[in-house]
């Protein structure tokens, strides 16, 4: 299940990959915030217990509901023009995006011989990590910056799905608070940034230099 | 549970509260009692008259004993100028934003309390992304287009580098497979107990993500941009706040992830990594010495300098380890006085470019005077301390097996003296032109008065170098394995 639930995951990363419409990008936060309770929810079928339940609850409500309206309210204020802007092309992206995907299931597999962990999730995760850099990278628009973090972000939790041990649920909520607070913070940044400099892009902040 | 409530509870307590309370000079009294409790408690922690029972996830050590201490005297020191700094006009708009300053700044204590106590990878790393969180709107006081742009990278920069912290916490799980830690949480004792038996592939992955991930935060080159345009745009207060314990709360996570480390096969190559992030820092700073018109830029790579000479001190061990240790009491009450003077300067003059600032010691005596201390002080001039924790690393890195970085270190040190100096006294002595202001008497401010305390503080603890403080810093050695 878990699996099926990574390569889920993985394929909407390639959504990721050809869209280049900022909407798309919300749609697909919400996808994987569905994934991961998912994911989060197989465990509480083995050992049921009520406070199991507070994770998923939190992860339903933070990655599928809040976070991304948040990112809508924010797009739909500031009127940000639906489409995004590249610094590469959109065809070349595609390719980086599936080599490096290739390359980590690689070297995943082969790590998987000397230690014991779960080689489609934890690939899946770190694929996840890499598309969020590309996408800072890559995108000029600062709003997608933040949707290619929180990518990464969630890259980062079905990655640490992989790895066996688990954290305790009072830090995961704090987890995931603190990244529900930074998205939160960086809205009204983006807010602030509209106002101040009238555009959204990585080209008006280069005022800071030495 | 006393000590949970006065390090934890009660700053957050006070931070909702003055959230509520609108007149600013009942914020600044509470926040100024909490800050007084804070360091009173430390204080006795620190001598050892009192030991909190703190609950899971936190513990005292020798290590956050002493990082404690130098948080709770910055603190203290900030909140006790801030409200005669806030009562400084700015415009209009960022009028509005004071009313929110005591509340991030309770908040922000709360979290680097937390992150210093905790005795967990975990809750370390929400509390480090805290500290960011309620640092970030308060880099963003001018309210002008450069501090907008400063919050935003420093949030973006950071929030992304402690991602990649956690990705490194994730892989020091890994690395527990097939060991007993196996399954088990992440606490730092029982990981360095069983050091021996990590993973080495997967320790070393976890070092490297950690170092990296929290560089953004310490300001290790080259992830260091980010904190030095926050620190470089941030109001004083908040700067001295960032350079001296906020860069301290990340760099006591990576001394957990490089204590564990030291206890395994993989030390040699973290000792590596963290001596070439040190130098590195330091050429960063050699070279951005030598074109910053920016003082209090200049002010943000001196930060960059030293926490590159404190992780150079970790690295090399021995000697240079104490040093380094040392070195972090006296560069944070150092640069409280530097960024405080630094700030009286840009209210003065109303700008952050040396070119406009002209003739310090003529219209600002008491300000010049004591800028020019600090900046003696801050280049390792005795008796301050710097000059004490510097020889220490000197002599360490001369006794170890890497003595050539000696004169690397040495080169790049007396150029960012000379360079620093050719700016300060600029400011110092150079008249502009067309000079038509004549000479003031300067006020005798809340400012001048925590500076001249924190240089008797300063040359107190370095001449008398307390028993309790080197007695501390022997049993951090000791917990690293460190043989002196």
């Amino acid at each position: 299940m878990e699996n099926v639930l990574s390569i889920l995951f993985c394929l909407s990363l390639f959504y990721v990959a050809v869209t280049s419409r900022v909407k798309e990008y919300v749609t697909i936060l919400r996808f994987q915030g569905i994934i991961l309770t998912i994911s989060s929810i197989i465990p509480i079928f083995y050992h049921f217990s009520f406070l199991g339940l507070i994770l998923p609850t939190t992860l339903l409500l933070v990655k599928v509901y809040l976070i991304p309206r948040y990112i809508n309210k924010v797009i739909l204020d500031l009127d940000i023009k639906r489409y995004i802007e590249t610094t590469i092309q959109q065809m070349v992206f595609m390719p980086i995006v599936i080599l490096s995907m290739i390359i980590i299931f690689l070297v995943s597999s082969i790590l998987a011989h000397n230690t014991e962990l779960n080689v489609i999730p934890f690939a899946s995760g770190f694929s996840a990590i890499l598309v969020g850099i590309y996408i800072i990278m890559f995108r000029k628009k600062l709003i997608v910056h933040v949707c290619g973090f929180l990518i990464l972000e969630n890259g980062i939790f079905l990655f640490g799905t992989a790895v066996a041990s688990e954290l305790p649920m009072m830090i995961e909520i704090g987890i995931l608070l603190d990244v529900f607070v930074v998205v939160f913070l960086m809205g009204i940044a983006l807010n602030r940034i509209r106002s101040t400099f009238e555009g959204f892009e990585v080209s008006h902040l280069g005022r800071l230099k030495d | 549970m006393f000590g949970f409530f006065i390090f934890i509870l009660l700053p957050l307590l006070i931070a909702g509260l003055c959230y509520f309370i609108k007149d600013l000079k009942i914020q600044y009294i509470i926040s100024l009692i909490v800050a007084t409790f804070h360091l009173c408690l430390s204080l006795f922690v620190f001598v050892g008259i009192y030991n909190p029972q703190l609950p899971t996830f936190f513990s005292i050590d020798s290590l956050s004993k002493f990082f404690i201490i130098i948080l709770s005297n910055v603190y203290f020191w900030v909140v006790l100028v801030s409200f005669s700094f806030l009562k400084r006009s700015v415009i209009p708009k960022a009028e509005h934003g004071k009313k929110y300053y005591f509340t991030l700044l309770n908040f922000y204590l709360t979290a680097n309390s937390a992150a210093m106590l905790s005795n967990h990878f975990g809750m370390y790393w929400v509390a480090a992304e805290a500290t960011t969180l309620s640092v970030a709107p308060l880099i963003y006081y001018y309210r002008n287009e450069e501090s907008l742009e400063a919050m935003w990278k420093y949030l973006f920069l950071v929030s992304v580098g402690i991602a990649f912290a956690f990705i490194g916490i994730l892989f020091l799980t890994l690395s527990a497979n097939g060991t007993v830690l196996e399954g088990k949480q992440l606490f730092y004792w029982e990981f360095i107990n069983d050091a021996k038996q990590l993973n080495p592939i997967w320790l070393k992955a976890s070092f490297i993500f950690i170092f990296v991930g929290l560089s953004t935060k310490i300001g290790i080159a080259p992830m260091h941009s980010g904190d030095v345009d926050a620190t470089s745009n941030a109001p004083s207060p908040i700067a001295a706040l960032m350079s001296g314990s906020l860069r301290l709360t990340s760099l006591i996570g990576v001394m957990r992830i490089f204590q564990i480390i030291s206890f395994s096969s993989s030390f040699e190559f973290a000792r590596l990594l963290i001596i070439i992030g040190a130098v590195l820092s330091l050429f960063v700073a050699f070279v951005f010495m030598f074109k910053v018109n920016n003082y209090k830029r200049m002010l943000a790579y001196s930060s960059v300098e030293h926490l590159g000479l404190i992780t150079l001190g970790l690295g090399i061990g021995g000697l240079a380890f104490v040093g380094a240790l040392y070195h972090a009491v006296y560069n944070s009450i150092t640069k409280i006085i530097l960024f405080l003077m630094a700030g009286n300067i840009h209210y003065h003059f109303k700008s952050r470019e040396v070119d406009k600032v002209r003739n310090v010691l003529n219209f600002l005596p008491k300000t010049g005077w004591l800028f020019l201390l600090a900046y003696l002080a801050i280049s390792g001039i005795p008796p301050f301390g710097i000059f004490f924790s510097e020889i220490k690393i000197f002599g360490g890195i001369l006794f170890s097996d890497k003595p050539f970085l000696l004169v690397v270190v040495m080169f790049f040190l007396l150029f960012i003296f000379v360079n620093m100096g050719k700016i300060i006294f600029t400011m110092l002595y150079k008249k502009s032109e067309n000079e038509n202001r004549d000479s003031q008497i300067e006020q005798f401010e809340l400012t001048h008065f925590i500076a001249i305390a924190l240089f008797i503080l300063l040359t107190v603890i370095s001449v008398v170098s307390p028993d309790i403080l080197y007695q501390n810093i022997v049993n951090i050695t000791i917990d690293f394995g460190i043989k002196l």
